[in-house]
């Protein structure tokens, strides 16, 4: 388990890791290392040239705008935000996922970007960012660009992300002050990947819904939003049984497969019962009652 | 005070948790190359050809040998256990002609470093031509399944069939006949530190030091001795012939043999070895080669092995690999480094408990259970392990079937069958699924009665009343047989009322409890017929032998030929040695794994032998010892020799403690030229009988319901190892071993798909419980002494694992059946959990878990 030869470059500058990009063949971002160096260790993953933005100083930060909305550089890692009060108060569904990532050691050099690049559908973040909508910008010696989150997963581990562009931060929009969320997932183990988990939210007013988000991961090739149960949602009164019927929905729609960890019937089945979980949770940890 | 019976803390520790342990990984010879296997991507194939033209100008690499180069160099490792019936096929150290599974090595790459080796390996271009694939018992029972071994019949390598009592009476005359068929899956037997071996070429000499982190120090230094290297017929003819001193130390030593173990070999037939030779003739012919270059090398190799990180039976073997390095290294005159990777490790560093058992019982209404009859079949794997795998898992499973109950008659079939998997190797407790599947059939049998799980058990069992008793497959029981005894103890210990409000709490939130129990006895060491019940003779290789020494400066120093990867010998050897010594923990150094200085043994650690066997060996060469510094001591005090007293290392006559002397003293006054003043070489094959370990493990289960996941808010055991020497460690073992079975039924397996490829060989795959899975394991002792028995240690390194997969599966079976549930299954993960409750229906296209 020792990764094929590559060559290693440590660029002290974002114009210089986007000059690099720009030149070299096969070459791949290293930032936390928690995905990229274990499929190379595997000899899954073949770079020909390895880029460590880790001096990239100017990607290290994590900052509440003005208007609420929350800006997450790309070196700051899961534990960053799991540990941060202002993400909690601002980035509820981000600072609940946080800690459902593998172990702590993994978490303090996992980057939150990192995730979202990297694009493992059963990983937390990615649904996170889909769930709300977050914004990401990806900068190449070419271009600057924002891409939604909706528009960003293409499929298996694959992203609109070009080969010399950088994901340079991931931006979370203001949460709504009516707006109730809750990440749930059910994994083999503590610190597992979810065999299927959960990032939804509601917008509650006047004890109606009037928007919802279901974003699943480890269901598809890509986290998936299903628009069909959120239409249930919409216009209910947030109960149990309009959970309930939510979940019924999403488990219909949802197309799983059999893996060695779980079945197909068990992960549509989960799928109704984390959306009933998932949204009992929202609701009852804002105190609106169910 | 007297340390035994005390949780003294482990010695070992400080020298472990600071990182300052040595292990085979550490090793690293001047100029070491590092090898990298070529392995398989087949899981049957013929092999057309192998090119390392491109792979051999890598850089860094210095040579690469395909298997027919190692093999011309080395003998194919011949059977050790023969059954009658059993035919064992010889194995090569790299395969050569056809590959039989997924990982099966036939190449080496040796080079100057493991990423360079690594490299070169992937260009080694091997043609495959590939053949049907046998992924599992039931294709290779099919006649027209494609052959692994040629010289076995279809892929069966072992049919056999024992009956003890008059069957086919007490089946036709018991009230009714209760039969059920129950599946075990595969797992993996796996340490933190996976296998590894450093053969290390002294430039000078061409002596080999083996460091290997290996369980049979011993076993691992005549494997490789008779294996690895071949030699001409004629220079070994020559040599024995001229030298006279090797012919008469081996006829010594043969002798010895034969006049220690007179009564074991007068037991043993030949039928396993008929059987073998009317099989596959060149097992004659290798075994004589074999014997020839044994006996005509003067220069065996050294084994060293220090730390080791866990093994659980997979190391206790010779692998393969262990031959085609060591042939390397010969052939090269330079030392060599492997050091198995998890990938590795998780494809063939040891497979187990694959099993079918078909099983049926006669019992009368009132409970009583009769008779039992047993049909089991194991997935073998492709390979045989060295020197002991599935054959002898059956051959104890056999034995043990019957457990702690009073059956009146009992048959039992058995069959290997050859698939294209990893090697079956023992497992902690190798024989458990007999446990496994005698208690849960016990618990059908139960709820069929409408009795409790409790009162069948109770019913049935052997009690104090009845001993000496035998079990029906020979072996004697006595008091140690306590199993009953923890049994009642464990009742005591339910809480019925908590029960009853924790399951009405539980069925109000979606959830279910259950309540499951297992019992058993094991043999730890187990009488002396017991080894005969297994295979008569095999006895002859119980012995243990230690040696503890004074120095002329007056430390103390015990060799032991145990090897310890994780059980504390290095505490609880001392606790022995030190009581005995009358000195503190620290005035006892323990020599382990280095077979230049420690005694034979051929076994090594395994089969709970280290308290029993490798205790009492220790325990009598220091009280000898003792002895003789006593006697030194009383005529240099003018004292008689029954007047001296030992305590914290002052040696003086009784109530004259000021006029004391110390151990340097008295050893400091002997004249030596060794350094050794007093010391004593001690063989023990333990006590006699009796040696029963026993204990009932009660599992509570709390089940969601709608996840299908399985909490174990109670888990407790209630154990019997006979008199303890460290409460702490005791706690330990059995929690560890726990912990495996909870590993085992929830958790792990090792899955291969329809063409016998592995799916599980990273850890992201196969799921090993991590602290959070684990819960809280209560352990209870009791302590039945035998009768009339000074050294009556008992091991309790298995028993753990043997009794939980029973427990955890009859809890959840328990708190599902009122859903309507049958759990045949030993592997429970959350979506069988959910098609049990009958809340998923199975998946139409199987294939997943
Ligand atoms: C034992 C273990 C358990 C884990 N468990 C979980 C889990 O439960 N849930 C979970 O979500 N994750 C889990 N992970 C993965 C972890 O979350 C990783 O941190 C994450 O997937 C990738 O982040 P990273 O910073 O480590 O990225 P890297 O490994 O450095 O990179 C991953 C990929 O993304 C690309 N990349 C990284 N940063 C950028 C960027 N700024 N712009 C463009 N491309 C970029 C890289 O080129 C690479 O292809 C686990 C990891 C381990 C080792």
């Amino acid at each position: 388990m020792k990764a094929p030869p590559f060559e290693y470059h440590r660029p002290s500058s974002l114009d210089e890791a986007l000059g690099l990009l720009a030149e070299l063949d096969e070459a791949k971002i290293l930032a936390g290392g928690q995905s990229l160096l274990p499929l190379m260790s595997l000899r899954l993953g073949r770079p020909e040239h390895v880029v460590d933005i880790g001096d990239l100083g100017i990607l290290d930060s994590l900052v509440v705008e003005p208007d609420g909305s929350v800006r997450v550089g790309a070196l700051v890692t899961h534990r960053q935000v799991e540990t941060s009060a202002e993400v909690a108060a601002h980035a509820p569904l981000l600072h609940a996922a946080a800690p459902m990532i593998g172990h702590r050691p993994i978490r303090t050099r996992g980057t939150v970007c990192g995730s979202i690049a990297h694009a493992d559908p059963a990983a937390e973040m990615p649904a996170v960012a889909l769930a709300c909508n977050a914004a990401i910008t990806a900068v190449s010696s070419r271009a600057a660009r924002e891409i939604a989150a909706a528009d960003f997963f293409e499929g298996y581990l694959q992203t609109v992300i070009e080969p010399d562009e950088i994901v340079t931060r991931v931006q979370f929009g203001p949460w709504p002050r009516h707006r109730r969320g809750a990440v749930v997932e059910q994994s083999r183990r503590s610190g597992d990947y979810a065999i299927i988990g959960l990032a939804c939210w509601l917008d509650i007013e006047d004890n109606t819904i009037t928007d919802a988000a279901l974003s699943f991961f480890g269901v598809s090739d890509t986290p998936i939003r299903v628009a069909e149960a959120e239409d249930v949602l919409r216009g209910q009164a947030p109960t149990q049984s309009t959970f309930s019927a939510a979940g019924r929905t999403a488990a219909g729609v949802l197309r799983p497969t059999s893996d060695i960890h779980a079945s197909a019937n068990y992960r549509r089945h989960l799928a109704a019962v984390l959306t009933e979980r998932g949204l009992a949770k929202a609701t009852a940890e804002s105190g609106e009652t169910r | 005070m007297r340390l035994v019976g005390q949780s003294v803390k482990r010695v070992e520790d400080d020298r472990l948790l600071r990182g300052t342990g040595r292990y085979v990984a550490d090793v690293n010879p001047p100029g070491v190359l590092h090898a990298v296997f070529v392995r398989s991507t087949f899981a049957h194939a013929r092999i057309v050809s192998i090119d390392a033209a491109a792979a051999g100008r890598s850089p860094g690499v210095v040579r690469i040998y395909t298997g027919a180069e190692i093999n011309a160099m080395s003998y194919p490792m011949l059977p050790m256990l023969m059954l009658p019936d059993l035919y064992t096929p010889l194995v090569k150290a790299l395969s050569d002609d056809k590959v039989r599974m997924v990982g099966d090595p036939v190449a080496v790459v040796l080079a100057n470093s493991r990423a360079e080796a690594e490299d070169a390996a992937e260009l080694v271009e091997v043609e495959y031509d590939p053949l049907d694939a046998v992924p599992d018992i039931a294709t290779g029972l099919r006649s027209d399944s494609a052959q692994l071994w040629e010289k076995a019949d279809g892929n069966v390598l072992y049919d056999h069939a024992d009956t003890f009592g008059e069957v086919d009476a007490v089946f036709a005359s018991a009230d009714r006949v209760i039969t059920e068929r129950f599946s075990s899956h595969r797992q993996s037997n796996q340490p933190i530190e996976t296998r590894g071996t450093v053969i290390e070429v002294d430039p000078v000499t061409g002596h080999l030091t083996v460091h290997g982190a290996t369980q049979t120090s011993h076993m691992l230094r005549w494997g490789i001795a008779a294996y690895a290297g071949k030699r001409r017929i004629r220079e070994s003819l020559k040599s024995l012939a001229t030298k006279k001193e090797r012919r008469a130390a081996f006829l010594t030593a043969a002798k010895k043999f034969t006049t220690d173990n007179a009564d074991a070999l007068k037991q043993s037939d030949n039928a396993g070895a008929a059987h073998q030779i009317k099989r596959d003739k060149s097992t004659l012919l290798h075994m004589n080669r074999m014997g020839l270059e044994l006996l005509g090398q003067e220069d065996f190799p050294t084994v060293v092995a220090q730390d080791i990180g866990g093994g659980f039976g997979a190391k206790g073997a010779v692998a393969r690999e262990d031959i085609a390095l060591a042939t390397a290294a010969i052939d090269l005159g330079r030392s060599v480094k492997w050091i198995e990777d998890r990938i590795e490790n998780l494809t063939d560093g040891g497979h187990a408990r694959e099993e079918d058992i078909e099983i049926s019982i006669a019992v009368d209404d009132d409970g009583t259970m009769r008779g039992m009859k047993v049909d089991l079949v194991i997935d073998h794997g492709a390979y045989p392990a060295w020197p002991i795998g599935a054959s002898l898992a059956s051959a104890i499973m056999k034995v043990m079937f019957p457990g702690a109950y009073r059956f009146e008659a009992f048959s039992m079939r058995s069959r290997l069958v050859a698939t294209n998997k990893g090697k079956y190797v023992a497992y902690r407790g190798p024989w458990a699924n007999e446990t496994w599947a005698r208690e849960r059939i016990i618990d059908v049998v139960a709820r069929e009665l409408r009795m409790s799980p409790a009162e069948i058990r109770l019913k049935n069992m052997y009690g104090p009343e009845d001993m000496p008793a035998a079990m029906l497959t020979g072996p004697t029981l006595d008091e140690t047989m306590s199993t009953r005894a923890t049994l009642e103890r464990a009742i005591e210990l339910i809480d019925r009322d908590e029960l009853a409000s924790l399951k009405a709490d539980a069925e109000a939130n979606g959830r279910r409890l259950g309540l499951g129990l297992a019992c058993y006895h094991e043999a730890a060491p187990g009488p002396p017929n017991y080894n005969d019940a297994i295979s008569p003779g095999s006895g002859a290789l119980s012995n243990e032998t230690a040696r503890t020494v004074v120095e002329s400066d007056g430390s103390i120093i015990a060799y032991t030929s145990q090897m310890p990867h994780g059980q504390s010998h290095e505490t609880t050897y001392a606790q022995v040695v030190a009581d005995e010594m009358g000195v503190g923990i620290d005035d006892v150094k323990l020599v382990w794994g280095n077979t230049d200085k420690t005694p034979f043994s051929a076994l090594g650690t395994g089969g709970s032998r280290g308290g029993p066997l490798g205790g009492g060996a220790i325990k009598y060469a220091s009280r000898e010892v003792r002895r003789l510094v006593a006697e030194k001591a009383a005529s240099m005090l003018e004292a008689s020799v029954d007047d001296i007293e030992i305590v914290d290392g002052n040696i003086h006559v009784a109530g004259v403690p000021s006029r004391g002397l110390t151990y340097g003293e008295v050893a400091g006054a002997v004249a030596t030229l060794d350094g050794e003043a007093f010391s004593h070489n001690q063989d023990y094959r333990g006590k006699g009988d009796g040696g029963w370990s026993c204990a009932t493990h009660v599992c509570m289960v709390d089940i969601d319901l709608e996840t299908g996941t399985v909490q174990i808010p109670r888990y407790f055991v209630v154990e019997d190892c006979g008199p303890i020497i460290n409460p702490a460690i005791v706690d330990g073992q059995v929690r560890g071993g726990v912990a495996q079975g909870i590993g085992a039924v929830l958790y792990e397996s090792a899955v291969f798909d329809t063409e016998a490829n592995p799916q599980t060989t990273t850890y992201m795959d196969y799921l090993m419980p991590s602290a959070t899975e684990i819960p809280e394991i209560e352990v209870h002792h009791l302590e039945t002494l035998s009768p009339g028995g000074e050294n009556d240690f008992r091991g309790v390194g298995e028993g753990g694992m043997i009794g939980a997969p029973a427990a955890i599966t009859n809890a959840i079976e328990h708190a599902l059946a009122p859903l309507g549930a049958k759990v045949t299954d030993q592997y429970l993960p959350p979506t069988k959990i959910l098609e049990l409750a009958g809340i998923i229906d199975p998946d139409r296209s199987s294939g997943s878990s």
